[in-house]
């Protein structure tokens, strides 16, 4: 049960469950933009729907972005986070 | 500088969606001003309201921001407004902050960034019956203490609940905020050192000025490729050097850097909802959620969408019919009054078939511009339009643009201007130039007119449903929908290539709209129509009757003046046809027959278009000058009717189905419209883009209708 088997990008997470955000590729500009919105490094989002776009809830408020920005946000099921990361506080 | 103001100036911030504008609607009534900030297309709204004392208080609406470092053109405008940058605007000297109180999570991150800015603040906490309504229960009291700043809890739709505000803006002294974001260390020393240097360059500022410590943060934090354009336009001047030098330091002892700006903002942030809401089970929208199951849905969703666009079009030709047969009825009443009043001759002609037939034809169609922007209104109010892009984020991509400019092409179908205007949320600058290129392609309601009297000309009385009608408008809606998007795809392609940006845009909740903010819009648009049709198509106008009227042909003049009579009609019908081509219009309609002719169109056709270069709508009004058709009380359709038996000198018809095919095309693709291309011009700052638009348009006009109308002949139509 290594951490790495449950990283998944965004474009290719279930939706439902809780998801923590591990890590951002992308240029600096893109990276910014998505942790401004709410998708920063440990912010716990989840995934409403997928299609050509997908909804996400990040912050209280309903994001939709494209499926090829998702491809650039990893994440792993909240409760692996918890699990694998010491707790946080 | 600017003259300092003895009354107390509040600028107005707060996310996209927050309800600030229906706040700034509900402060300030009709008390507003609209303009623009200089150079950027982005709209500049002020207005006043009395305060407690008897006082005057200004409030300037700034463009909705996720965060000062700003991404989009509107954003850019709220920070350099907030920083003090911008010359045409001075800085505020109060804030009020609007802030959702059903997204306290998401306002914060901007609204903390402002608190840090040092001004006086108060925040207003909107929506806050929709937040108790979904479980969210906000300690106000809590949350003013730990930002310390009054909260004052409100609902701008409902004018009761914003008293208080209006009370606590009337504050003679409020407190600016001690919040400030704790940051690593290494972080904190790099703000110091850009802050040093930047107030010894500036002499009179201190270090620790919250104003100065935040640009320096901005700058640390902004990307390589935009730090040395944001450092001349914040004037850093020798601190660009050091923010650099500093930036190197954090690389090396805080690679984590960017993230932790972010990301230490939003732990800030979550102890203090925690704190002022308390971590209460996520309240989550459930209509929103229902809604979205069925409109972003792949297959329903473009159901709704159709649906809603098309309840849209045919509301635009059945509602406002009625109120311009009565606008018509008006017109046709003052032409005959003036005609009863005045003797005869050129005054009488000149205020009757110049003035009046020239305002009258063109102010008929502000019912339906009324109704389109009552609908663009109400489905931006109820957060249909979020969906909308979201849904053509799809199409849009195919052709290279975001699923935004959308948005931009549908305020088109009104108005190509504040469509070009609304390009202003999208980021990309390339994107943004591709789609304020194709925006005049939609077929705006300047255009309507004249699809709606060439459609009458194809069908004469009774030999067509409205059905069919409306079904003919709506193929002319997609054909210019289509050709823009295609040249969209090929601007991408060659001269603006450029990748498909990313799409990333909030989903706002559905709202009940707010009519109040609707109908404001609708009258701020039909000012602006009004004021064009009270000046340039006047103007038009005016001309028009006098080229179409001078030189006199002098034998026919004074027998018209003479025996007046009213057995001879025909007479005069020809008197005045032959008057036509006697003038000015006339030659000059003729010298231009040749390049128009293969198109179907004569030299009458000719001066119309010529006239609508400047504005499309002249076209009509123009015609109606040519024709010498009377608004008449007992023929409204009079221009149409006329028109269907008008001849050419061989004696067949001028205006046969193919010919009205071929000027429906014509105007459908073509770029005539001054007041655009002013805001092309502007808006790129060059007079490159306004000329090449006009040039790939009217080509493309001339193109189409060629094609058309000799397809049409070889096919053995008519």
């Amino acid at each position: 049960m290594s951490a790495s088997t449950t990283l998944t990008p965004l474009s290719e997470a279930e939706a439902g469950p809780i998801l923590s955000v591990v890590r951002l590729d992308g240029n600096e500009k893109v990276c910014r933009r998505l942790r401004e919105v709410g998708f920063c490094e440990k912010a716990e989002i989840r995934l409403l729907s997928r299609g050509g776009q997908m909804i996400c809830h990040v912050c209280g408020t309903r994001l939709a972005l494209s499926r090829k920005l998702a491809k650039k946000i990893w994440v792993q099921p909240f409760s692996s986070s918890l699990s694998t990361s010491s707790k946080k506080q | 500088m600017h003259p300092k103001k003895h009354f107390k100036c509040y600028a107005v911030v707060g996310n996209p969606n927050s309800g600030k504008t229906t706040l700034f609607n509900a402060l300030t009534g009709l008390r507003q001003k609209v303009g623009n900030y200089p150079g950027v297309t982005v709209e500049k709204k002020s207005g006043q309201f009395i305060g407690q004392h008897g006082e005057k208080i200004e409030l300037l609406d700034l463009p909705g921001s996720y965060s000062l470092n700003s991404h989009a053109p509107d954003e850019c405008v709220t920070r350099d407004v907030l920083l003090g940058l911008r010359s045409d605007t001075p800085r505020p000297d109060r804030i009020l902050c609007v802030m959702d109180a059903s997204h306290l999570e998401r306002n914060l991150y901007f609204i903390t960034q402002v608190l840090e800015l040092g001004l006086p603040t108060i925040i207003a906490l909107n929506m806050i019956d929709l937040a108790q309504s979904q479980g969210i229960v906000i300690d106000v009291q809590k949350l003013s203490q730990e930002l310390d700043v009054p909260v004052i809890a409100c609902q701008a739709n409902h004018q009761e609940t914003v008293l208080p505000l209006k009370l606590a803006l009337s504050r003679a002294e409020i407190n600016r905020s001690s919040w400030a974001q704790k940051l690593p260390s290494p972080w904190m020393r790099a703000i110091d050192g850009v802050a040093a240097v930047w107030a010894h360059a500036e002499e009179k500022t201190s270090q620790r000025d919250p104003l100065l410590r935040m640009k320096s943060l901005l700058l640390l934090a902004s990307p390589d490729a935009e730090i040395e354009s944001l450092s001349k336009e914040m004037r850093a001047g020798s601190a660009l050097g050091i923010a650099l030098a500093q930036r190197s330091m954090l690389d090396r002892e805080l690679p984590l850097w960017r993230e932790v700006l972010v990301s230490a903002r939003y732990d800030r942030i979550t102890e203090l909802c925690q704190a002022a809401q308390g971590r209460s089970s996520v309240a989550s929208d459930a209509m929103t959620h229902h809604l979205d199951e069925v409109l972003t849905h792949p297959l329903w969703g473009w159901f709704g969408f159709l649906g809603i666009m098309g309840l849209m079009f045919l509301s635009i030709f059945v509602i406002a019919a009625y109120p311009m047969s009565w606008i018509e009825a008006t017109f046709g009443f003052l032409g005959n009054l003036v005609r009863e009043m005045i003797p005869q001759g050129d005054l009488r002609n000149l205020i009757s078939d110049g003035i009046i037939a020239g305002i009258g034809g063109v102010v008929t169609f502000l019912p339906q511009i009324l109704v389109l922007f009552f609908f663009i209104g109400l489905l931006e109010d109820t957060g249909y339009m979020a969906r909308a892009a979201f849904l053509m984020d799809r199409v849009m991509s195919k052709v290279g643009l975001h699923g935004k400019s959308f948005i931009p092409l549908l305020s088109s179908y009104a108005c190509a201007i504040p469509g070009i205007m609304a390009t202003r949320t999208i980021e990309n600058a390339k994107d943004r130039l591709v789609t304020i290129l194709v925006a005049p392609l939609m077929s705006c309601s300047a255009r309507l007119p004249v699809y709606a009297l060439m459609i009458a000309a194809l069908f004469p009385k009774g030999t067509a449903s409205i059905w069919i009608q409306g079904a003919i408008m709506m193929g002319l809606y997609l054909f210019g929908t289509f050709t823009a998007l295609g040249f969209a795809w090929l601007f991408k392609k060659t001269i603006l290539q450029g990748e498909t940006p990313v799409f990333l845009m909030e989903l706002p909740p559905y709202r009940c709209p707010a009519f109040k903010h609707v109908f404001l819009q609708m009258i701020q648009r039909a000012e602006m129509f009004l004021k064009r049709a009270g000046t340039v198509i006047l103007g038009i106008s005016v001309l028009l009757w006098f080229l179409a009227s001078f030189p006199k042909k002098p034998s026919s003049d004074a027998r018209n003046g003479n025996t007046p009579s009213q057995n001879t009609i025909a007479s005069a019908t020809s008197d005045k046809a032959a008057q036509l081509e006697y003038s000015y219009a006339g030659h000059f309609g003729h010298f231009i027959e040749p390049v128009i002719a293969p198109l179907g169109f004569d030299w009458k056709i000719g001066i119309g278009l010529v006239a609508a270069q400047a504005a499309r709508e002249v076209f009509i009004s123009t015609l109606a000058i040519i024709y010498h058709v009377e608004n008449d009380e007992e023929h409204p359709d009079s221009l149409s009717t006329t028109l269907i038996q008008e001849k050419r000198p061989n004696g067949t018809l001028v205006y046969t189905p193919l010919t009205c095919l071929s000027i429906l095309v014509f105007f459908v693709l073509s770029m005539q419209c001054i007041s655009t291309l002013a805001v092309v011009r502007r808006e790129t700052n060059s007079l490159r883009w306004p000329l090449f638009q006009f040039c790939y348009m009217t080509g493309a006009a001339y193109l189409a209708s060629l094609l058309i109308y000799q397809g049409g002949r070889l096919l053995g139509l008519m």
